[in-house]
């Protein structure tokens, strides 16, 4: 891995040689150097799992919060300070499933943040179960018939939900990662990035060899902001599927959309005893 | 002290909370002393509610089982009220809606025609306004002053409706009914301030410096939510409705860690959902203020009713071992200082508190003459980013427990907060010297805690016959029941708690040494606060008095469960 100087942590990271993780970090480095910000102008959020050590991994501002609660504090903060650049990363069980309900409301949010999820399609950290995103038939020790639920397919709900970017790639593909989450650090809303990570340890059934044979980067003939076509593309999956920008559709976020958030982050805002005074007089 | 009692009834939405707000206003503003408790169903339309509003020579901060006057919309009030009328009584009524009986004097106003009158149903509050001003011997010419001020800012002809309105009620009072009137105790000079335990809550957290709130509706604490939301834009605070309680409490959290002073507001059911919140805030040594208005469980229990049943719940929520405060704040008063207070705290001490209140509290209004805003001033508590130590880090060790804290954004500075064990830095360790040395720093905090005031208040007979102790809003009931003992010549005394946590312990054995006859009254089944209280001190309180029927504590109940536990005799002369 290169060295990328600013961001790049250089102690021990807990992850198994050939971990998918290691692209995603590698190429969040790249973007992160590309954007000519300043480690301490980022700010890194995750929950809990393999994936969610990445504030760990990176010498960003960190926030390692609790499983499935990557998203709340990542907006708290946005919204505090959004003056930060604020970029979630965690895994597809965080995401999905223990903080689905995050996932669906940050989207309406539309919070000004990027959120990265490391999609292994199980449960890494936790030794291999099923994720909202396994495959069904996939057997693991607590579904040793085989997954019977149907995949949450996370591309699909963040286009019905309108996120103004959606976006898809797979962990080796260092350069097409690093690129899509330097786009999404310039969306002005909820950008959205599934990574497809290859779990060596637990995942044997959606290994580097699958996804390969699979996954091919749309070309210039798709057009993100066709919502149908990109629709479509989002139920494409199984024998081939496709990586890049499958969804745009820029809009004034949340930020944006506050009174208040225009201009000095809420941080700088202090009510003064005066003001407090005022409010007083209207009990009387 | 003298008072008259005015017990408002009807069904929700019959414009009870417009004629009771009205009333208030006028009695507040004229300098009365008055306490108003609501008491509500969980339902937006029928049922039966009441509001009883106490006019006092003195400030009372609890309901009573007794009025003087009955206003009723509708039959059910009488029929549910008029076993606690003290007679001579006077019911006023719509004199088509209600069939008199008993022994009150029943005043019969033609509401639903002057209102016709006037143009519309709606202005039969105004009527009823009216009628109630010319019993108590308010002023007209105030009342009108009051309704064009209120409605003045609907235009059209809104004030002029309600004027003619109350005009007409207040008229016919006094032609049908000459001899009819009742004197209100003398009110004070100047105009007092009309507060209930929401707005209090919620100033006290903007006092405190509040920055931020994220919270999810739920009754009785949306109140606090609303207070703080409607003066949120004025003020440059961000409020947010989150998506569920597990939201709200990681978005303040995430706030906080920005460099936000954040706060949220809860019930008990939301308080569960934010369990694992709080143990992240105690880990990772965030600031954050939980204001938890506390009803009736388990589960849905009674939405609009109140208890004091979160204390347990409060003092342990949250899995593994950290410190936090936890304050109950006995009047709407004392719960402004409380919440700003609070919001200084969780940011010198980087910890979670917890501000409980109850229905009682928040709903109820009291009038007092002011707030010293100059009591808790707003402090700061963030480091000065010069001055820390290079590389910084967020957990250093320090001899207080306290690190200094810097917010995101500090240049060539990294943040780092963490939910695992952690390094000085934030880094994840399992290293056993850092693990031990990480959860002693941040129980040396309680050394500084526990120093910090709003320890618990003491009331009444130096060397009393009887103590009550309680906590939160049970004050109210249980200081009356200390001043009618007293009266009787029963020595009585209170203790009162706001802080619980860290338990003000060594206060506590001061003041329990030798007292024989000590009961706690609380709003739960257990005795959760005379359990703590034993864990504690190793004191062990009589018999409690406990509520557990979703009710407010008066204090004739409390009396009541002292006759229960000595014996009618020496009780008699006791007049409650
Ligand atoms: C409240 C809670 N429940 C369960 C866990 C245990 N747990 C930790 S990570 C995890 C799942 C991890 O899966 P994923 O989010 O996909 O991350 P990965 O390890 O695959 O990167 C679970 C169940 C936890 N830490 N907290
Ligand atoms: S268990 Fe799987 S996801 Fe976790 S580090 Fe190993 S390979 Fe990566
Ligand atoms: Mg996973």
């Amino acid at each position: 891995m290169e060295n990328s100087g600013g961001f790049h942590y250089e102690g021990e990271k807990a992850w198994c040689a050939g971990c998918g993780d290691f692209g995603i970090l590698a190429a969040l480095e790249k973007a992160l150097l590309k954007s000519g910000k300043r480690p301490d102008e980022v700010l890194v959020v995750s929950g809990i799992g393999q994936a969610a050590k990445m504030p760990h991994y990176i010498k960003t501002n960190g926030f390692n919060g609790l499983h499935g609660r990557a998203l709340p504090p990542a907006f708290g903060a946005k919204a505090a300070n959004h003056k930060l650049t604020v970029i979630v990363a965690s895994g597809d069980g965080d995401m999905y499933g223990e903080g689905g309900n995050h996932f669906i409301h940050n989207i309406r949010r539309n919070i000004e943040i990027t959120a990265i999820a490391h999609n292994n399609q199980i449960y890494g950290l936790t030794k291999g179960q099923a994720s909202p995103t396994s495959e069904r038939g996939m057997k693991t020790k607590l579904q040793p018939e085989g997954v019977i639920l149907t995949p949450f397919n996370p591309i699909a709900v963040a286009i019905a939900l309108d996120a103004p970017f959606v976006a898809r790639s797979f962990s080796q593909e260092v350069e097409l990662t690093a690129e899509l989450i330097l786009e999404a650090m310039s969306v002005p809303g909820f950008a959205f990035i599934d990574v497809l990570q290859p779990c060596v340890s637990f995942n044997k059934l959606n290994t580097y060899e699958w996804y390969q044979k699979r996954s091919y980067k749309l070309g210039p003939d798709h057009d993100p902001a066709d919502k149908a076509k990109a629709l479509e593309k989002a139920f494409e999956w199984g024998e081939r599927i496709p990586l890049g920008v499958i969804y745009k559709n820029p809009r004034p976020g949340y930020v944006a959309n506050t009174i208040g958030l225009d201009s000095e982050p809420l941080i700088n805002k202090t009510t003064a005893l005066e003001d407090v005074k005022r409010l007083t007089e209207k009990f009387y | 002290m003298t008072e008259t009692v005015i017990t408002l009834g009807g069904k929700a939405g019959q414009g009870l909370i417009t004629v009771s707000d009205l009333l208030l206003r006028y009695l507040s503003r004229s300098g009365h002393f008055v306490f108003a408790a609501q008491d509500y169903m969980s339902r937006v339309r029928g049922g039966h509610n009441f509001m009883q509003i106490r006019i006092a020579s003195d400030p009372v901060f609890a309901p009573l089982p007794t009025s003087h006057i009955l206003v009723a919309f509708d039959q059910r009030t009488v029929d549910e009220h008029k076993d606690e009328l003290i007679i001579p009584a006077l019911v006023l009524h719509d004199i088509d809606d209600v069939k008199a009986s008993g022994n009150a004097t029943f005043i019969g106003i033609p509401i639903k025609m002057f209102a016709r009158e006037a143009g519309h149903p709606v202005y039969g509050n105004s009527v009823a306004l009216g009628a109630i001003a010319a019993v108590i011997g308010l002023r007209l010419d105030g009342l009108i002053t009051l309704l064009t001020e209120s409605f003045g800012k609907k235009g059209g002809d809104a004030a002029q409706k309600n004027v003619q309105a109350a005009t007409r009620g207040y008229n016919y009072v006094r032609d049908a009914f000459p001899f009819i009137g009742v004197t209100l105790p003398r009110p004070g000079e100047k105009p007092k301030m009309l507060i209930n335990g929401s707005q209090s809550i919620g100033l006290g957290l903007i006092a405190g410096g509040l920055q931020f709130i994220s919270a999810y509706p739920m009754s009785p604490s949306t109140g606090v939510f609303n207070y703080v939301t409607s003066h949120a834009a004025e003020l440059g605070i961000l409020s947010e409705q989150a998506e569920d309680e597990i939201a709200s409490v990681n978005i303040a959290l995430g706030a906080s860690a920005a460099g936000a002073r954040a706060a949220t507001s809860t019930s008990g059911g939301g308080l569960d959902l934010m369990a694992e919140g709080i143990s992240l805030a105690g880990v990772a040594e965030i600031p954050i203020v939980i204001a938890n208005i506390q009803r009736p469980g388990p589960a849905t229990g009674l939405p609009t009713r109140t208890a004091q049943e979160d204390l347990d719940l409060a003092l342990n929520i949250g899995h593994g071992e950290f410190p936090r405060f936890v304050f109950a704040p006995g009047t709407a008063e004392e719960a402004y200082y409380t919440a700003a207070h609070a919001m200084n705290l969780a940011d010198k001490y980087q910890v979670p508190v917890f501000v409980l209140g109850d229905q009682l509290l928040v709903d109820s209004y009291v009038t007092l003459d002011k707030l010293n805003l100059g009591k808790v001033k707003y402090k700061n508590h963030l480091a000065d980013a010069n001055k820390v130590k290079t590389p910084y880090k967020r957990y250093q060790l320090t001899p207080s427990g306290v690190s200094p804290r810097l917010p995101y954004g500090v240049p060539d500075t990294r943040v780092m907060f963490d939910s695992h064990l952690h390094e000085e830095d934030g880094h994840i360790t399992e290293n056993i010297e850092i693990c031990r040395k990480m959860v002693e720093k941040r129980f040396r905090k309680l050394a500084g805690m526990i120093k910090e005031p709003l320890g618990p208040t003491l009331y009444g007979d130096k060397k009393p016959q009887i103590t009550l102790v309680c906590w939160g809003s049970t004050y109210g009931a249980a200081r009356e029941a200390v001043d009618a003992l007293n009266a009787a010549g029963i020595g009585a005394a209170l203790a009162h708690f706001n802080r619980v946590s860290p338990f003000p312990a060594k206060e506590a054995a001061t003041f329990l040494k030798g007292k024989k006859a000590v009961h706690v009254v609380e709003g739960n089944y257990q005795g959760q606060f005379a359990r703590l209280l034993a864990r504690e001190t190793g004191f062990k309180t009589g018999e409690p008095i406990l509520r557990y029927d979703g009710r407010p504590f008066t204090a004739r109940y409390i009396l009541d469960g002292l006759k229960r536990i000595y014996g009618n005799g020496k009780f008699r002369r006791v007049s409650l």
